[in-house]
């Protein structure tokens, strides 16, 4: 895992920030300090050749096979959260999407939509961020853009990545690879994401432990498919949590998926406050997380590469893919009671009592 | 006596682990037969919390216990006997310029009876959302006292606090109010006290529930011995805490007592409730609140059964602050949506499914009647747990 070689872009950029503290309308106009902005901040951030070379738009290598595109455009509050920032959510969401098509992640543009006052230093911080995580990630921010939005048209900052990777020819993943009596798993516990970010709310400001998982997961993933080639189908666990992605497995298929509630692995303290704040785990955000499908006979060999790996220590095998009931996803009990897993149906929000 | 006290308590309070003990809970289920097998007709309870409610359907409780044995959801959502008088206040209180109307994020989805204009799935009212769409300053907040926060940030703006709830709400309201609150901040009274609806149940033409499992929350504050009347009138009680072992063993009580003919009011839920409640709290409570009819939404006017502020503090009612601006007409209306069958899901007298809009026109992220919005509400929990679909049986490779 290369870090960041940070010195020299921060000493630019704090150069930067001392001509303003915050972000101007001109910083978006197309002009001078629009240029400023992206040449001592962006580009000597970001640092790689395509980008330095400030053309409309980069010029890449194709190492060959099938491209993989995909995009997300992120807004979080607070923008700093215990565990990580609107920047690293950013470069690892869309990270995370190609990833767990079987692609390996390489490129990526990063587009800005600031708002007019925004406290130039904490952008700085974004964007390291950003850096500090795609190098984590083996991928390149080539390419950028940056809108001023006037105050009290935004909310600091938003950050759409777009993200390109590339697949062999003959991965073949999807729901329509998914048999019964292949196992489910994830990589850690679930909702940590969603309970870190929500005790910082205002409002609610609850002093706890607990960070976000918010990490790029290729390198996880890669390790998963080295020792377990057919897996049969991933996706990342976001908004919605494990019910959401639970949900979207078996929507229409001739199968269901069956979640042991024991197996599931759940933080203490995310068990703890989603109690107290009548919120389901199972639907509680992630951003580190991935769900798993894997033939029965690499369920084991899948499980192990995730433990061996930082991301993934606390991986389980969490259920099974059952022949009936069909289209269904549901959650068996510790008492063997079984009741549906639905699909959520709105942000989670704290209950009355 | 079946006491869920299954393990001592731990120096730094209960671990809430042994109360979902599998072992414990089997234990339970078989007591529950063989109690179930020695009645030996069908046995209808009923608890009377929405956290009841949402705890059976998340573990799938029901699932557990003889095909005799029946638990049906009772008045206990404060989301959903909240009358739609109050609803109506809080969103015409929200639309008014210059006030700030705070909320507990339950309610803001819920349809008051004010007709939502240009809707086109029919008899579709207004919510505090569609308040907010329209321009009014509508804020979720987690407690009471993050409505006093917003009033002490907002010295020019009038903060309005929807206090909704039972007990364990109530007395959060008081004792912000006792300790002071600026000016600039009201309330709007639609806090329920349930115990005289217990009364009025077997009443109910019908009503054939032979046991509650009482609200483990709001006993912890009101006690057990309101409920006295409930044995003598035929109804077995029992204090209900919320993980699966509390609940089985609240059931496995009522059982007892069924078999035995000897009815009273049992507190399995020791560990946390005591026999004549908080003390303090009550007495707090009562300094600030006095209990007054209240209308239950859909349900009926019943006495003694709602928390109205006592006159040292009726400057903070909304109602009184807001008097002149309020319009009276608007504040009532039918109660329900037409076809809602809210009222009868509340008593127990029918189960969500047999709604004719239960799941069609009324769904969680729709929610046509009030019952669908809060998720301690009957047919939200029905729905959300799939407890309307067949039973589930698994079949495997
Ligand atoms: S399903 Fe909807 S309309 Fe029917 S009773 Fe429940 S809340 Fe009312």
């Amino acid at each position: 895992m290369s870090r960041p070689s940070d010195a020299a872009p921060s000493a630019t950029t704090a150069r930067a920030a001392s001509r303003y503290d915050t972000v101007r309308l001109s910083h978006g106009s197309g002009g001078k300090l629009t240029l400023e902005l992206i040449e001592e901040l962006f580009v000597a951030t970001f640092s790689n050749e395509p980008l330095k070379a400030l053309t409309d738009a980069a010029i890449l290598a194709n190492p060959g096979g099938r491209i993989a595109f995909a995009t997300d455009s992120h807004t979080v509050k607070p923008a700093f959260f215990p565990g990580g920032d609107i920047g690293r959510l950013a470069v690892a969401g869309t990270v995370n999407d190609l990833a767990v098509m079987g692609a390996t992640p390489m490129y990526m543009s990063a587009a800005f939509l600031l708002e007019e006052g925004y406290d130039m230093s904490e952008l700085e911080r974004v964007v390291r961020s950003m850096k500090a995580t795609a190098d984590e990630a083996g991928v390149a921010i080539v390419a950028g853009d940056t809108k001023v939005l006037e105050r009290g048209h935004g909310d600091g900052v938003f950050i759409n990545t777009t993200g390109v990777g590339f697949l062999a020819d003959d991965v073949l993943m999807g729901v329509d690879q998914v048999r019964p009596g292949d196992k489910v798993l994830v990589n850690g516990t679930l909702g940590d994401h969603g309970i870190a970010v929500m005790s910082r709310r205002e409002g609610l400001d609850l002093a706890i432990e607990l960070e976000s998982d918010v990490a790029p997961l290729n390198g996880l993933i890669e390790a998963v498919r080295r020792v377990a080639p057919n897996v049969r189908f991933m996706r990342d666990v976001t908004r919605g949590g494990l019910a959401a992605v639970a949900n979207e497995v078996v929507h229409r298929q001739a199968y269901g998926l069956r979640v042991f509630d024991v197996a599931v692995p759940v933080h203490e303290l995310v068990e703890q406050y989603s109690e107290m704040l009548g919120i389901d785990p199972f639907l509680a955000a992630n951003e580190g997380k991935v769900l798993l499908i894997v033939a029965p006979e690499e369920a084991e060999a899948a499980l192990g590469a995730m433990k061996a790996h930082p991301f993934g220590r606390e991986a389980a095998i969490i259920g099974d893919i059952v022949k009936k009931p069909e289209g269904v996803a549901l959650v068996e009990t510790a008492y063997g009671s079984r009741r549906v897993l639905e699909m959520p149906i709105e942000e989670q929000l704290p209950r009355i009592c | 006596m079946v006491e869920a006290t299954a393990a001592p308590q731990a120096g730094t309070g209960f671990r809430p682990d042994t109360y979902k003990d599998p072992e414990l809970v089997a234990r339970l289920q078989s007591r529950i037969a063989e109690l179930a097998a020695s009645v030996a007709r069908p046995v209808k309870l009923m608890h009377i919390c929405g956290t009841h409610e949402h705890e059976m359907g998340r573990y799938a409780l029901r699932d557990l216990l003889p095909k005799s044995v029946s638990v049906l959801a009772g008045p206990g959502c404060p989301v959903c006997v909240c009358d739609n008088e109050y609803i109506n206040m809080a969103i015409q209180l929200s639309l008014e310029p210059g006030v700030i109307l705070a909320s507990f994020g339950d309610m803001l989805a819920v349809p008051g009876s004010i007709p939502l204009a240009g809707e086109r799935r029919g008899d579709v009212r207004m919510s505090l959302l569609d308040a907010r769409a329209r321009g009014g300053d509508v804020r979720a907040v987690y407690s009471a006292f993050d409505a006093k926060r917003i009033a002490e940030q907002n010295p020019d703006k009038q903060v309005v606090f929807f206090s909704v709830g039972f007990e364990t709400t109530v007395v959060a309201v008081a004792a912000m109010l006792k300790r002071g609150v600026p000016d600039n901040l009201s309330i709007i009274e639609a806090n329920y006290y349930t115990p005289p609806a217990t009364q009025l149940l077997p009443d109910l033409e019908g009503f054939d529930i032979e046991g509650f499992i009482l609200p483990g929350h709001a006993v912890t504050i009101t006690g057990l011995r309101v409920y006295e009347g409930l044995p003598t009138r035929g109804i077995a009680c029992a204090s209900g805490g919320f993980e699966p072992v509390d609940v089985l063993a609240s059931i496995a009580s009522l059982l007892e007592q069924i078999d035995t003919g000897d009815l009273t009011v049992a507190n399995p839920y020791q560990r946390l409730v005591k026999y004549d409640g908080n003390e303090r709290a009550k007495r707090e409570l009562h300094e600030v609140f006095e209990l007054a009819p209240i209308r239950w939404r859909g349900i009926a006017e019943i006495p003694a059964s709602g928390y109205k502020l006592r006159e040292p503090y009726h400057h903070a009612s909304a109602a009184r602050r807001f008097a002149g601006r309020l319009d009276p007409l608007a504040l009532k209306g039918a109660e329900h949506p037409k076809g809602c069958r809210c009222a009868e899901v509340t008593l127990g007298q029918i189960q969500p499914d047999e709604c004719r809009v239960f799941g069609q026109l009324c769904t969680p992220d729709s929610p046509y009647g009030p019952c669908m919005v809060s998720h301690e509400g009957t047919c939200r929990a029905w729905y959300t747990y799939g407890m309307h679909k067949e039973q589930l049986r698994v079949e495997t490779v």
